[in-house]
C-alpha cells in the first residue's frame, strides 16, 4: 500500500490549489458552456474531486499508520508551509467533503432561486477550499488565511439574496465582528511567533514537549502562550458560535440560501471546534507551558458550552420560523460538543479524555449530518409553503412522504433516540463524564437533551402531522431526485447509529487515543522532525 | 534611555491606545462606516504589532538594524552572511503583514459594498435603525 500513501500525500498538497483552480476558471467556462445549467455541473465536478481526495487522504493515513505531511515547495517544515493530517482532521475532512458534495447536489435542484448561479457556485467552492484548508493545514498562519477564505465565502453566501434587506443585515452583523475576531487571531499569531519563533503547529508542539521533558518553566512563555491562545480561541469560538459569540448565528443561518444554511450549520461551525481541539490538545497538552491556565481555559469552555447548550435549547422552544429553530438547535449542539471536548483536565486518566474527545467528534459527525439533512428537507417544505413560519407550513410534509420520513429521522437523531447516531454520541458524553467522576455535567447533558425535545416535537408536529388548513393550497413541487438524496442522508444518520461499535472503535483508536496517548500524539511531532531532517540540505 | 528605546516605548503605548480605541469603535459606534474605519485601524495596529515582533533594536554598539535585503549575493562569504544575520531584522513578520494587508483589503472592500447595499435598502447606516431581524 505504499503507492496509496504516496498518492495521499500528493493529494494532501493538491486538494486546495486544484479546488482554487476550479473556482477561478468557473466564470470563464460559464461564458463558453452557458450560464444557467453549467456552473452547477462545474461545481459538482470540483466537489466530487474534493470528496475523492479527502477519501484518499483518510485511506492513506489509515495505511501509513502515522500522520501524513506535505511540505509545499519542498521547503523543510518550520520554514515553509506544511499540511499535516492525523486522525482528527482526516475524519472531519472526510465528513466535510462528502457532506459538501451532498449539499452541492442539492444546490442543483435549488438552482432556480439563483439569478446568477456562477457567483453562488464560486463561493460554494470557496467555502470548501476554506474548510478543507483549515482542516488540513499544519501551520497556524495558514490556518488564519484559510479561515479568512472560509469567512469571506460565508459572509458573501449569507448576503447572496442581496435584494432581501434581512439577508444583507444578517451578513453585516456576521461579517463585521467576524473580521474583528480574525484580526484578533492575527495578533495572537504575532505573539506565537514572538514566543516560539515558529508558526508550525508541530514545531510549537515539539518546543512545548522539549520544555516539558527538560522540566523548564518559563513565565514569559507561559504568559505569552496564555495571551496567544486566548486571542486565538476567541476567533475559533466565534466561528463555531459558542455562547456568547452565538448572536450572529440565528440571523445569518436562516437568511442564507437553504443549501448554504445546511453547509454553515452542519460543517462550518465544526471548523472552530476542530481548531480549538487542535490548540488545546496537540499544541498545548497537559504539562505544557500553558500549565494551570490550560485547565482554566478548559473550564471556561465547559461553562460556556453548557450555557450555550442550555440557552439554545430554551430559545429553540419559542421559535416560530423553522430555519431559526434549526439555527438555535445548532447553538445548543455546539455547546454540547464543547462540553465534551473540554474534558481534558490535567490528571485525568488517558482513557477518559480519549473517550470525551471521541464523543465530541462523534457528535460533530452525527449533528452535522442530521443538521444538513434537516435544513435541506426544510428547504423543500419552505419552497412549497412559500413561508418559513411553522404555522404557515402546517401539514406540508404530507405531500412528500420520503422527505418527511427523512425529516423525522433527522430530528430523532438530534433528539437522541435509540437506533440513531445522536443517541450514541450523547451516551458517550455521559459515559466520559461518569468515568471522570463528574456526575453533575453528566446529568447536564441529559437535562439539555430533554429540554430540546419540545422544540423538535413542535417542528415535527406542525410540518408533518398537523392537518393543513382549508386555505392552504400547497402545490406539489417536482423533486427530481432530491427525495432520494435526502432519504440517503437519513439512512446515513441511521447507519451512524447502527454501526456504532465500528465507528466508536475507529474514532477511539485514531482520534481519541491519537490525540491524547503520549506515544501516538508524539507521532505528530515525529513526522514533522523526519520531514525536517529529510528536506533540510 | 537612548532615543531608539524611547521611540519604541512611544510606539508601543500608542499601539495599545489604538487597539483599545479600535475595539471601542467596532463595538460601540453606531455608524457602520465608522465601524469599518475602526476595523481598518485595528488591522493596521495588528500589522504594526507583527512588524515590531520581528524588529531588532540596535543589535550592536555601532551597527543599526538593517532591512532584510542580502546585498552582493553573487560573491557571498561567511563573514558577510554572519554580519547580515546579526544585523538584519526578521523578514518573516513582514511577509505575514503583506498577506494580512491583502486579506484586510478584500474584507474591507466586501464590508463597504455590504454597507452600500444596506444603505440602498434602509436609507441609513445607523445600526440602531437597521433592525428588521429579531435578535
Amino acid at each position: 500500500m505504499d503507492w496509496l500513501v504516496r498518492l495521499a500525500t500528493d493529494m494532501l498538497g493538491l486538494t486546495v490549489p486544484v479546488l482554487a483552480l476550479f473556482a477561478f476558471t468557473l466564470p470563464l467556462f460559464t461564458k463558453v458552456f452557458g450560464e444557467k445549467k453549467y456552473p452547477g455541473i462545474h461545481a459538482l465536478i470540483a466537489l466530487i474531486y474534493a470528496a475523492a481526495s479527502s477519501t484518499i487522504i483518510a485511506a492513506g493515513y489509515y495505511y501509513a499508520g502515522k500522520p501524513l505531511l506535505y511540505a509545499y515547495g519542498g521547503w523543510p517544515p518550520p520554514i515553509g508551509i506544511s499540511y499535516e493530517v492525523d486522525g482528527l482532521n482526516a475524519v472531519i475532512g472526510l465528513f466535510t467533503a462528502w457532506t459538501l458534495l451532498f449539499i452541492g447536489i442539492y444546490s442543483l435542484w435549488y438552482n432556480h432561486h439563483f439569478d446568477e448561479p456562477e457567483w453562488y457556485y464560486i463561493l460554494l467552492i470557496g467555502l470548501g477550499i476554506g474548510m478543507l484548508g483549515s482542516l488540513h493545514t499544519g501551520d497556524v498562519f495558514n490556518l488564519f488565511v484559510m479561515i479568512e477564505v472560509l469567512s469571506i465565502s460565508a459572509y458573501a453566501l449569507v448576503a447572496y439574496h442581496k435584494r432581501r434587506p434581512e439577508a444583507v443585515e444578517a451578513a453585516m452583523k456576521y461579517a463585521i465582528i467576524g473580521a474583528t475576531a480574525t484580526t484578533i487571531y492575527f495578533i495572537g499569531l504575532a505573539i506565537f511567533y514572538g514566543v516560539y519563533g515558529s508558526l508550525n503547529m508541530a514545531d510549537i508542539s515539539y518546543r512545548n514537549y522539549q520544555l516539558f521533558t527538560l522540566l523548564i518553566s518559563s513565565p514569559t512563555i507561559s504568559i505569552g502562550s496564555l495571551i496567544a491562545v486566548s486571542l486565538s480561541l476567541w476567533a475559533f469560538t466565534y466561528k463555531s458560535a459558542l455562547f456568547p459569540n452565538h448572536f450572529w448565528l440565528p440571523d445569518a443561518h436562516p437568511e442564507a440560501p437553504t443549501p448554504v444554511s445546511a453547509a454553515l450549520s452542519g460543517l462550518v461551525v465544526n471548523i472552530g471546534v476542530y481548531a480549538s481541539i487542535r490548540f488545546l490538545y496537540t499544541l498545548y497538552f497537559p504539562g505544557s507551558p500553558l500549565g494551570v491556565y490550560r485547565d482554566i481555559i478548559l473550564l471556561v469552555l465547559f461553562l460556556l458550552g453548557f450555557t450555550g447548550a442550555f440557552v439554545g435549547a430554551l430559545l429553540m422552544m419559542v421559535q416560530e420560523d423553522v430555519k431559526r429553530l434549526l439555527a438555535y438547535s445548532t447553538v445548543s449542539h455546539i455547546g454540547l460538543i464543547y462540553m465534551a471536548a473540554s474534558l481534558g483536565f490535567a490528571g485525568l486518566p488517558i482513557g477518559v479524555v480519549a473517550l470525551a474527545l471521541t464523543a465530541a467528534v462523534y457528535h460533530v459527525l452525527t449533528h452535522g449530518t442530521a443538521k444538513a439533512l434537516l435544513f435541506m428537507a426544510s428547504g423543500v417544505f419552505i419552497d412549497t409553503g412559500k413561508t418559513r413560519s411553522l404555522s404557515g407550513l402546517r401539514g406540508v410534509g404530507r405531500l412528500y412522504p420520503w422527505v418527511s420520513t427523512a425529516f423525522i429521522m433527522g430530528f430523532l437523531s438530534l433528539m437522541g433516540l435509540i437506533p440513531f447516531g445522536g443517541f450514541f454520541s450523547k451516551l458517550l458524553m455521559y459515559k466520559a463524564y461518569m468515568e471522570a467522576g463528574q456526575v453533575i455535567p453528566a446529568l447536564l447533558v441529559i437535562i439539555v437533551s430533554a429540554l430540546s425535545v419540545p422544540g423538535y416535537a413542535k417542528a415535527i408536529y406542525s410540518i408533518v402531522f398537523a392537518s393543513p388548513g382549508r386555505s392552504a393550497g400547497y402545490e406539489k413541487l417536482k423533486l427530481r431526485g432530491v427525495n432520494a438524496l435526502l432519504f440517503l442522508m437519513a439512512i446515513i444518520v441511521l447507519l451512524l447509529g447502527l454501526l456504532y461499535p465500528v465507528i466508536y472503535s475507529v474514532l477511539y483508536k485514531y482520534v481519541g487515543l491519537g490525540l491524547v496517548s503520549p506515544e501516538k500524539a508524539d507521532l505528530y511531532r515525529r513526522v514533522f522532525l523526519e520531514a525536517y531532517n529529510e528536506l533540510m540540505p | 534611555m537612548d532615543t531608539a528605546t524611547y521611540f519604541l516605548y512611544i510606539l508601543i503605548s500608542s499601539m495599545v491606545m489604538n487597539l483599545a480605541l479600535a475595539l471601542y469603535g467596532v463595538f460601540y459606534k453606531p455608524h457602520l462606516t465608522k465601524k469599518i474605519i475602526s476595523l481598518t485601524i485595528l488591522g493596521d495596529t495588528a500589522n504594526t504589532f507583527a512588524l515590531i515582533i520581528g524588529y531588532r533594536l540596535w543589535p550592536g554598539e555601532t551597527t543599526p538594524s538593517r532591512p532584510p535585503v542580502l546585498v552582493g549575493w553573487t560573491h557571498l562569504n561567511k563573514t558577510m552572511l554572519q554580519q547580515y544575520v546579526s544585523s538584519a531584522v526578521d523578514p518573516l513578520p513582514q511577509a505575514l503583514v503583506l498577506t494580512a494587508v491583502v486579506i484586510g483589503l478584500a474584507v474591507t472592500l466586501f464590508l463597504v459594498f455590504l454597507a452600500l447595499q444596506i444603505y440602498r435598502h434602509y436609507g441609513t447606516l445607523d445600526v440602531r435603525e437597521i433592525r428588521k431581524l429579531r435578535g
